[in-house]
């Protein structure tokens, strides 16, 4: 469990963390999001003891010794090999862990036939995969990853994923990102961070639930415009407004009223219908909408 | 793979350690040859000019090593020291070590160790081959002299290596602290020309392989050496204590 309160950092002046209150529940895969600057890496760094809080105050329910940090673009000597880094890692932090961990690590991460290659001679992806193979080898219990899937290509943000993912319930991560569709898929629970206040906080499922209206996406051969003005009369519809020529959304302030009536009031329309579906918002429409 | 380790691939595989030994060795061959054929050497490239110069004794090839050594070895030397103990000079690398260790000293330690064994290991070995070389070409010096000489010269390049660590903690930047540690070496001995002060400093034990070489006193040089050994852990002190505090 990781806790903050009141947490304030200032840096000549500028306010980079303001009262941030930050609960990451134990086990929790935890997404921090926020545009850049602000101040997602400001505030792993603190948890990590790499910097100081001007204020408040921090409780984390590991010691500092079960507690790794990844940096957003981890580098080494460029003279090392992959195993070596790792193995660093291993002794550094978990002398106790079987040397065997090493390659284990490695393997996870798609490292194995490069792990005797020196470093300086790996990919951007190839280096972060062995970040969190470095990281995950002391098998710690907090995890503090800034932005690990950035500028990775898609099959590398995919193995990063997958690889944050099966941290799940090991270990207690906090991952920042402002690629919002990586912090849907992995993460259970959200902070959202703007402008150094934790505008957001708890489950994924809370955040989209509550952060926009339901609505259902209609769609239509033709005259999106029609069935828009046709909708737009029924007491229970907040809004219906036409994406395209084919295509409306329809807000309404019940979801209940709109599954019975929704489909009865198109066809009144006698236009051609292709498909009606729910227009389940995704983080990025919610943040959106939060730091608005 | 221990941070010990990581300090000697350090210094193999990045060919410090070639540097170092290859400089100071260098300068141990030359310093006695120079010695003994500086007479020559003037009459070949000197002109129409006589230039009449005593001829030379052994302790003269010694004190040509110092010279050298003091000079072009120690640039290398204070580099090699550089780049290994400005521990923030890569910055996510610091991120990972920070990370995982209790305390900067843990860090730091490895570091000044290794990098000051190598150094001092180059300056001895280069002592050596100027020792040997000057007993077959100029005649013997003495063993006693040779080798307190060459420890008051190990506590010198201690406390440059310690300044360079300390230099290195607050600056973050190799060449800038390779620079800085530099200056206050080289600045050192101007200082040092105020006496007593000079006879205080580390850099007084720079020439003192020459000077015992010539029969001088080790006395002479134990003020100079209990102010470099506790100036090189004042300074390590430091360097610990502002790497484990920088933010990053």
């Amino acid at each position: 469990m990781i806790r903050t309160r009141g947490l304030r950092k200032v840096y000549d002046g500028t306010v980079a963390l303001d009262a941030v209150d930050l609960d990451v529940p134990s086990g929790a895969v935890y997404g921090l999001v926020g545009p850049n600057g602000a101040g997602k890496t400001t505030l792993l760094s603190i948890l990590a003891g790499l910097r100081s809080a001007s204020d408040g105050a921090i409780e984390v329910s590991a010691p500092p010794s079960s507690m790794s940090m990844l940096p957003d673009a981890p580098t080494w000597e460029p003279w090392l090999t992959g195993r070596e880094v790792v193995d660093l890692s291993r002794t550094l932090s978990a002398a106790d862990v079987p040397p065997d961990a090493v390659g284990h690590a490695l393997s996870d991460a798609g490292l194995l036939d490069a792990a005797d290659r020196r470093v300086g001679g790996y990919s951007r992806g190839m280096l972060q995969r062995l970040g969190l193979a470095a990281t995950v080898v002391s098998r710690p219990s907090v995890l503090l990853l800034d932005e690990p899937a950035s500028a990775l290509d898609p099959s590398g943000r995919r193995e990063v994923l997958d690889l944050v993912r099966r941290l799940r319930s090991a270990a207690t991560v906090v991952f920042s990102s402002h690629i919002l569709a990586d912090v849907q898929e992995v993460s259970d629970h959200v902070g959202i961070l703007d402008r150094g206040r934790l505008v957001f906080q708890g489950p994924v499922g809370d955040l989209l639930a509550a952060g926009s209206a339901p609505a259902v996406l209609v769609r239509v051969r033709e005259h999106s415009g029609d069935l828009a003005a046709a909708l737009r009369a029924h007491d229970w519809v907040t809004a219906a407004e036409p994406l395209d020529d084919r295509v409306v959304r329809v807000r309404v302030d019940d979801p209940t009223r709109a599954e019975r009536d929704l489909i009865a009031a198109v066809a009144a329309t006698g236009l051609p219908v292709t498909s009606i579906t729910p227009d389940t918002p995704t983080l990025e429409d919610v943040f959106l909408e939060v730091t608005r | 793979m221990t941070l010990w380790r990581l300090e000697w691939l350090r210094l193999m595989r990045t060919k410090r350690m070639a540097a170092l030994l290859g400089v100071y060795v260098f300068f141990g061959l030359l310093g006695p040859l120079t010695a003994r054929y500086l007479p020559e050497i003037i009459d070949r490239f000197g002109g129409d000019i006589t230039v009449v110069v005593p001829d030379p004794v052994p302790a003269d090839g010694i004190s040509q090593y110092v010279g050298n050594a003091s000079q072009i070895a120690l640039l290398v030397a204070i580099g090699v020291a550089a780049g290994a103990t400005t521990l923030h000079a890569l910055p996510e690398m610091s991120v990972f070590l920070r990370t995982r260790v209790p305390s900067a000293s843990r860090l730091v330690g490895p570091r000044v160790v290794v990098s000051g064994a190598a150094v001092i290991g180059a300056w001895v070995v280069g002592a050596a081959v100027a020792w040997y070389e000057t007993a077959v070409l100029l005649g013997g010096v003495p063993v006693g002299g040779i080798l307190a000489g060459m420890a008051f010269g190990s506590v010198y390049l201690l406390f440059a290596v310690s300044a360079t660590a300390a230099a290195g903690a607050v600056l973050g930047s190799a060449l800038a602290t390779a620079g800085l540690s530099l200056l206050v070496l080289i600045a050192m001995p101007l200082v040092g020309l105020i006496e007593p002060v000079g006879s205080l400093l580390p850099s007084h034990l720079v020439g003192a392989l020459g000077d015992l070489a010539r029969g001088g006193s080790a006395t002479d040089y134990l003020p100079a050496t209990a102010v470099s050994v506790v100036g090189s852990a004042v300074l390590v002190g430091l360097a610990i204590r502002t790497a484990g505090s920088r933010e990053l």
